[in-house]
């Protein structure tokens, strides 16, 4: 187990039993499970301090408030920022929309958008939009291993790239980008820079740079509940942008026809926020911080290597991204080829076939044995297309799980 | 992988192959899945099929299910077909199908509801 901090026995799920048995989930890049200590501190907001935050001046709301904007502060420092630099939204993917629609807006035609070709849709979306009104996307590309061509992100450096936005850990190829390199790169060019933090926050100890603008990330893939997702900004540049739903909460004071906002983060956070949401994340910051962010990295790497060492023996496996561990997340990205007749005939027909198992076949074959991996595209179909797959099976990790887990995917690939 | 009936199939698909004569042909992608198939499909002049073949790649489950139904559909109605109701069409694939792999079962009867929508 990875800690005296972090034991299975923490997560209530785990004692569900499917047909019997226990689960292996090796799905944590879609989402992580939840500690009861983050079940809890939902519970006792409920049971204890409910009530509508910067509003009432009674103590209850003050309460619920204070708990509101302490669980801010938390997130704050667990990244090393500022808690007025941190803005609640729902998850990574609305961080983004709204710098699109703030940031975005401001841009003109013939300003160019610089992103990679292994983003998650809700990292290519949102500025895809602006293409319309005469904005260029530019992708940079990545070599076999899955590692990003920085000479090639270099050369799309152009004078007008006012955007350039990376993810920090592919959630494919596992893929850990140089975000300080490329953010320095895109500060010298005079561009905003921005980071999908999804999969690393979660992951690895993160410590904010002068180079980063903006950082995004959500509370459902690092223990917290669905539902909160973080924003950071510089404060200046929160300063300077328009909001981007408007309503309640946001504002400092309303005429009949004018409106005077309040200051950031509360004037991104229109209506009644997600305060359970708030408190929860906290509660999983400071789980994460107890068992401590470099050893998250170092248990989820040592089950990665471990992980690519067995599914080397596998001959019939091939996977994806880095092959060293100390380059890539635990996130591992696979196919099974498959031998079966129907595709042995139709080659002899001339016809080119991939002899790959479809990776739900593969993910339900799991299935079957309790073994959970996602499978698809993973929400990041130009990656897929950059490596000319349909799909893939997906199997990846978090503090919970432990070399047992390991054991159970890579014996019941052995059987397919 | 689930069970020798569907993987016989799979590996001996009785109607896979392209059609040369066909009257109606359907192009069927879906894109999540990066499955792809096309039927052709030919009938007796009165709405009845004759023929059905199918083109294409997909998981185990859209390619089986993609036989059965060009198999099954030999001697039927257009519209009976198109107006199959959708679980017991799931119900009588041959293995139980979890709710996340509907889809891939319910391929070849999305794409023939579509394309034969104006007939
Ligand atoms: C790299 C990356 N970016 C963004 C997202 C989107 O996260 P959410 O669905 O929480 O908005 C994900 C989630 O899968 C991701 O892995």
């Amino acid at each position: 187990m990875i800690s005296d901090f972090c034991k299975k026995e923490d997560f209530p799920i785990f004692k569900k039993k499917f047909n019997g048995k226990s689960m292996v989930y090796l799905d944590s890049t879609a989402t992580t499970q939840k500690p009861k200590q983050v079940l809890d501190a939902i519970v006792n907001y409920y049971e204890g301090s409910n009530a509508n935050v910067h509003r009432s001046v009674y103590k209850l709301a003050d309460d619920a408030t204070e708990l509101y904007e302490n669980s801010r502060s938390n997130v704050a420092e667990f990244i090393g920022a500022r808690s007025n630099e941190i803005v609640f939204t729902r998850n990574t993917t609305e961080s983004l929309n709204l710098l699109s629609f703030t940031i975005g807006e401001s841009l003109r035609k013939g300003d160019r958008i610089l992103i990679t070709s292994m983003e998650h849709h809700s990292n290519i979306l949102p500025w895809m939009r602006l293409e319309e009104r005469g904005i260029y996307l530019d992708y940079v590309g990545f070599d076999k291993e899955g590692h990003l061509d920085i000479e090639d992100l270099k050369s799309k450096l152009k004078r007008e790239t006012k955007i350039v936005s990376v993810t920090h850990q592919s959630n494919v190829l596992g893929t850990i980008n140089p975000i300080e390199e490329i953010g320095k790169a895109a500060k010298e060019n005079g561009s905003t820079f921005i980071i999908d933090a999804a999969q690393s926050v979660p992951h690895m100890p993160f410590k904010m740079k002068e180079q980063y603008d903006f950082v995004a990330f959500s509370g459902h893939k690092m223990l917290g509940p669905m539902g909160i997702g973080v924003l950071y900004g510089k404060y200046h540049l929160l300063e300077e942008m328009p909001p981007f739903n408007r309503g309640g909460e946001m504002i400092k004071d309303v005429d009949f026809h004018s409106a005077i906002f309040e200051d950031p983060p509360i004037k991104f956070e229109a209506g009644t926020p997600n305060v359970e949401g708030a408190v929860g994340l906290a509660a999983a910051v400071y789980y994460l911080k107890k068992i401590g962010m470099e050893e998250v990295r170092r248990h989820e790497k040592h089950l990665t290597s471990m992980t690519l060492k067995k599914l080397e023996d596998l001959k019939n496996v091939k996977y994806y991204g880095p092959r060293n561990a100390e380059e890539r997340g635990g996130v591992i990205a696979f196919n099974v080829e498959d031998s079966s007749n129907l595709k042995n005939d139709l080659e002899s027909k001339n016809v080119k076939v991939d002899r790959l198992y479809h990776s739900h076949d593969i993910a339900t074959f799991l299935d079957e044995r309790n073994v959970y991996v996602r499978s698809g595209h993973h929400c990041a179909e130009p990656l897929m297309r950059s490596l000319h797959l349909p799909g893939t099976a997906r199997a990846s990790f978090y503090v919970y799980n432990g070399e047992e887990d390991v054991e159970a995917f890579v014996s019941s690939l052995g059987e397919l | 992988m689930y069970n020798d009936e569907v993987m016989d199939r799979y590996q001996n698909p009785a109607k896979n192959g392209k059609m040369e004569d066909f009257e109606i042909k359907i192009d069927e992608a879906s894109s999540t899945c990066g499955d792809r198939v096309v039927l052709y499909i030919k009938t007796d002049g009165n709405g009845r099929i004759s023929n059905m073949m199918w083109q294409g790649e997909g998981c185990i489950l859209s390619v089986v299910s993609t036989d059965i139904f060009c198999e099954n559909a030999i001697g039927k109605e257009i519209n009976s077909l198109r107006g199959q109701d959708d679980l017991a069409f799931v119900e009588n694939f041959p293995i139980k199908i979890s709710p996340g792999r509907i889809n891939c079962v319910m391929l070849p009867l999305r794409a023939f509801r579509r394309g034969t929508k104006e007939k």
